[in-house]
């Protein structure tokens, strides 16, 4: 049995941001539900026995719990990297210095476009001219004896896909050891929104050609690293290097799961770190053996050279898109459910108009948006 | 991307360090961890922000005495680059 290398730690659903194409589930967490300071302390000394390595604070946005100096410091002091994946709303500059005086190792700040009033119809929120500030702050501690490292991370998709060289060229000006170029997923949000969402084959092969072009430029200043959308490719992703190989995800109110997803597929029953110890969810729970190993697998999965490197791809997507999470994951050209992925790839492009949103209140973007996409709402 | 010279002095870069433990060391970096064993762990050892390459190399030589003259040299130069390029090092 491999140990957990990960952990991604949602300590809230709560977000100031309304991102079309967020990784969240449809069903959100609210407050009154979320692990208190000391359970988090708990769990990330059970996550250091047992192997883990990295942690990874996410949301929602992370800067909405006031305790996250205090559980930035309790990971540090159980030797866990750390790593605050954010939208940089919230965070001041005193409030930066505190973080990184704490210890917190990385900081990946979220962008949604290369321009103020595009970035902020994706986001559904005034949030990109804040992201430009934090930036330059963040710099600041490039010097200093606690040196942070800095990513910016842009999720693409067939919205913005077309500003990618743009975006590139304003990211770098922000001066960060790294870009990360994610293709949306398409779980949750971004499945909602998927006809809004989906690049053209055309539309990705030109970025892939861009993004080509800046790791060449770049090489040794800034690490460029690509998620590809699956839904283009021959064959599936490892999803999360394996279903409960890797990783684990703790969502706010404690229930533990082998990625993101999880929750959706049917029958399963994630058990809660308030009544278990990670350690035997790990181990033993039913919902990580699950689909651990090739039993479960279906052909042409099971009989497939590729099984070893893909697992048969994600069990969420299999489920999202086929109705059974245990079927081959249908964007690989040999599953037999595969044209549901080709078809979603036919449909044609649309091109959304961004409307004038300085100014504009939630409700009224939401309202003018209606039909083309959904934006993320924030749980009650 | 930067050359590596003598003169260079090697680091880890921002928000990369030591982690694991004191019998198996390895080195974090944002998007992972890599365990370093025999030669490797001695070089990133003197990637303390207190050595220049010459150094370094040096330092290697008088521990390894039977290698061929510049193979030291050359093998740590392609280590640090490629560290370079995955952002773990800096010079």
């Amino acid at each position: 049995m491999p140990n957990p290398l990960a952990l991604i730690a949602e300590i809230t659903h709560r977000c100031p941001l309304h991102c079309v194409y967020c990784s969240n589930p449809l069903q959100l967490t609210s407050r009154k539900e979320e692990l208190e300071t000391a359970e988090w302390l708990r769990i990330f000394s059970e996550a250091a026995a047992l192997g883990v390595l990295h942690l990874h604070l996410t949301g929602g946005e992370p800067l909405a719990r006031p305790d996250l100096a205090e559980l930035i410091t309790g990971a540090r002091q159980s030797r866990l990297y750390t790593n605050l994946i954010t939208s940089g709303i919230g965070l001041s500059r005193e409030r930066l210095a505190q973080l990184v005086e704490v210890g917190l190792d990385h900081i990946q700040l979220s962008f949604q476009d290369s321009t103020e009033g595009h970035a902020n119809w994706i986001a559904g929120a005034r949030a990109h001219a804040h992201k430009v500030e934090l930036a330059g702050w963040i710099r600041e501690h490039q010097s200093d004896k606690h040196r942070i490292a800095f990513t910016t991370n842009l999720v693409v998709h067939r919205q913005n896909i077309d500003h990618l060289e743009a975006m590139i060229a304003a990211l770098e000006g922000l001066r960060p050891d790294r870009m990360e170029i994610a293709h949306a997923q398409y779980y949750g949000w971004a499945l909602q929104n998927r006809s809004a969402l989906l690049p053209t084959r055309a539309q990705l092969d030109r970025a892939v050609a861009v993004v080509q072009a800046a790791e060449e430029r770049l090489r040794g200043q800034v690490r460029i690293d690509m998620v590809v959308p699956d839904y283009h490719a021959r064959f599936p992703k490892a999803c999360m290097g394996g279903w409960g190989r890797q990783l684990m995800l703790i969502d706010p109110a404690g229930r533990v799961l082998p990625c993101h997803a999880a929750g959706v597929i049917p029958g399963m029953r994630f058990n809660n770190v308030r009544e278990h110890g990670l350690d035997w969810i790990w181990q033993s729970s039913e919902a990580f053996q699950k689909f651990r190993g090739e039993e479960w697998m279906p052909e042409p999965c099971r009989s497939c050279d590729r099984r070893k490197e893909d697992f048969g791809g994600c069990r969420c997507q299999a489920f999202l898109l086929t109705g059974d999470a245990s079927a081959t994951d249908p964007v690989c050209e040999l599953a037999p459910l595969h044209h549901l992925v080709e078809d979603a790839v036919r449909e044609d492009a649309v091109i959304g108009t961004s409307p004038e949103v300085s100014g504009a209140p939630f409700h009224v973007l939401q309202e003018k948006m209606a039909g083309f996409w959904d934006y993320r709402t924030d749980p009650k | 991307m930067a050359e590596l010279t003598d003169a260079s002095i090697p680091k880890f870069a921002a928000g990369c360090r030591w982690g694991g433990t004191t019998e198996a060391p390895v080195v974090l970096f944002p998007e992972g961890a890599i365990r370093v064993e025999g030669t490797g762990r001695i070089i990133l050892e003197l990637c303390d922000g207190h050595f220049t390459l010459a150094e370094i190399v040096q330092k290697l030589e008088e521990q390894f005495m039977l290698a061929t003259q510049g193979k030291i040299r050359a093998d740590v130069l392609t280590f640090l680059e490629q560290l370079h390029a995955k952002r773990i090092i800096d010079y």
